[in-house]
């Protein structure tokens, strides 16, 4: 037998897990990833004057639609839902109108130390603490007299989002080559007619992705809306938390956990569906190096 | 180049540096200015000029210590938590016959479940089925393999360890989502050929994969970092910060200070110091990671 079989064998020998071994891992970390979802789920279902087992909740037996009618009625669900919706939707489209052109600008820097200063002070507020940020925030809205509206939750999101999207559209924009533009120029395009036309359709498929991360995180949001909106500016993550105080419903394990999942069903399977987005989003400018 | 300054790059900059300064710098500004105040509730206007006395005040605070101890717990144990788990099953979906698949993308549509899911809710789902003592999935499991139950987030001890493991939960995707993608670009035949020539399994991870995945272990370590410092949807939904202020962050602490008793100088002292703390990470990161050629 040659040197070079031997080795071949020696390595077959020696490799190291199976097939079934590595599916088994990844079957278990799925577990660990869904499962705590799907006993909030199940354990909505279920009565809410019963205190169960983890077996009993995921049974299928004794399932009931009560704990999300008293969700529904009791806590102002549809008014939360709705601040929610207006608070990341309009600090949606006001980031992207401002931070994609801010992003093209800046690749398009002609001075390379220009270029490092715009981009390291973006940076440097990508890492800020909220609170930072809320606690003054708090104490201005209160002196402006726009304290507790959803206009106050606003601006904080937008400050909350435009470094995450000026770094994503940064990566984005520099992948597009400068000839592409320098052609359009030629051919009679103004600045902004060659940013519209040539370079933002080509960045689209980032433009979404960026998108999709932003209202996920917007929506999701609980810090920015608990310190700044107030009791009928709230969106859905702070209204859930009164039901945990126990004020409203008395405690009751059930309605939080039906108001728990219509809060977070919804943005799970988007994010199934958007996965192509997320993925491209959240790989973006930590995978080129 | 000559020609990019015809793109007049600053008129696409301006509207946006516009915004950053109103709802980014103004508020920082704020912030320190009121750090250095005795301002409250009350008198939101004209705050006293007090110097460096709030520091000094809560430097000298044990209370303000524990708060410091326990912010470094939570954020390196849920950090290494999270790059740690990120790390194995990314090397495990980036093996041969996995890696590229439907399989690995369907495993990876959901694996990112946790990071989707909303952060306070998810706080919330762990206090009342997860982390319950007495009828908890977790102590569900300890018993189901004979060990004792534990009082997770009613005993001061081990308040922490829940918090940490539910926040390295939630981090890990992206951990996973990035290292995965940075593993599947290292080609089949370098890996193969290491393996044939006898490489172990700690040679072929330190002198071939980690060169490879280096930059991205930097880059995720600082974001994961970065937002478990400044985490405080989980914990308030989670714990609320107690018991005993066992897992009383620096976030949840400005929130009590600030809202609670309406301390705001206080408040600000303890963001700027926050502050001071995230910038030096980040600044020590750029320096010894270049990770400011990121945008490059």
């Amino acid at each position: 037998m040659g040197e070079a079989q031997r080795k071949i064998k020696n390595y077959r020998l020696r490799r190291r897990l199976s097939y079934g071994g590595r599916l088994a891992i990844l079957l278990g970390w799925l577990a660990v990833c869904v499962v705590p979802i799907l006993i909030l789920v199940m354990a909505s279902l279920k009565p809410t004057n019963l205190f169960q087992t983890i077996p009993e909740i995921l049974s299928f037996q004794g399932m009931t639609l009560e704990n999300y009618s008293r969700a529904l009625r009791g806590g102002n669900f549809f008014l939360y839902l709705r601040n929610s919706m207006i608070i990341s939707l309009s600090a949606l489209v006001v980031v992207l109108v401002v931070c994609t052109p801010m992003a093209y600008g800046i690749t398009r820097l002609p001075s390379i130390r220009q270029k490092n200063i715009v981009v390291f002070s973006v940076l440097s507020t990508r890492f800020l603490p909220y609170v930072v940020l809320a606690m003054p925030m708090f104490m201005l809205f209160r002196q402006l007299g726009i304290s507790g509206t959803l206009t106050g939750v606003i601006l904080a999101h937008l400050a909350m989002q435009m470094p995450m999207i000026v770094w994503l559209m940064l990566g984005f924009f520099s992948g597009i080559p400068l000839e592409v533009e320098e052609a359009a120029v030629i051919d009679g395009c103004s600045p902004f007619q060659t940013f519209w036309r040539i370079s933002l359709p080509m960045v689209l498929p980032g433009l979404n992705a960026s998108a999709i991360l932003a209202l996920i995180i917007s929506y999701n949001e609980f810090l920015f809306a608990f310190f700044l909106a107030g009791r009928n500016t709230q969106p859905l993550t702070v209204g859930i938390t009164r039901f945990v105080g126990g004020v409203d419903v008395g405690a009751q394990y059930g309605v939080v956990a039906a108001y728990g999942s219509l809060i977070i069903i919804p943005i799970i399977l988007f994010a199934l569906v958007a996965n192509r987005y997320i993925v491209s989003g959240l790989t973006q400018g930590a995978v080129k190096g | 180049m000559a020609t990019q300054r015809y793109f007049r790059p600053w008129y696409f900059i301006f509207p946006g540096a516009m915004l950053g300064l109103i709802t980014l710098g103004y508020p920082i500004v704020q912030a320190i200015y009121h750090s250095f105040h005795a301002v409250t509730m009350r008198r939101l206007g004209d705050g006293v000029f007090v110097g460096m006395d709030n520091f000094v005040q809560l430097f000298g605070d044990h209370l303000f210590l524990r708060s410091i101890m326990a912010t470094i717990s939570f954020t390196l144990g849920s950090t290494v938590l999270a790059v740690a788990f990120g790390l194995f099953i990314a090397s495990v979906m980036s093996s041969q016959g996995i890696r590229g698949t439907a399989l690995a993308r369907f495993f990876m549509a959901f694996f990112l479940v946790p990071f989707v899911t909303t952060q306070v809710v998810t706080g919330i789902l762990g206090r009342l089925y997860v982390w319950q003592s007495s009828y908890g999935l977790v102590n569900f499991l300890l018993e189901t393999i004979g060990l004792e139950r534990v009082r997770w987030l009613t005993s001061m001890d081990h308040a922490m360890t829940a918090t940490v493991v539910t926040n390295g939960w939630r981090m890990a995707p992206l951990a996973l989502l990035i290292f995965y993608a940075a593993l599947a670009t290292i080609p089949d035949e370098i890996v193969e050929s290491a393996e044939v020539d006898g490489a172990s399994f700690l040679t072929l991870w330190f002198r071939i994969k980690y060169p490879m995945i280096r930059f991205h272990l930097g880059f995720v370590s600082l974001i994961i970092l970065t937002s478990a410092f400044r985490e405080f949807d989980v914990i308030y939904g989670l714990t609320g910060g107690g018991p005993g202020r066992s897992t009383e962050v620096l976030s949840i602490l400005v929130y009590r200070l600030g809202v609670t008793q309406g301390n705001m100088g206080m408040a600000n002292a303890v963001s700027v110091t926050m502050l001071v703390i995230v910038s030096v990470i980040t600044i020590a990161a750029v320096k010894i990671g270049k990770l400011g050629a990121m945008s490059e």
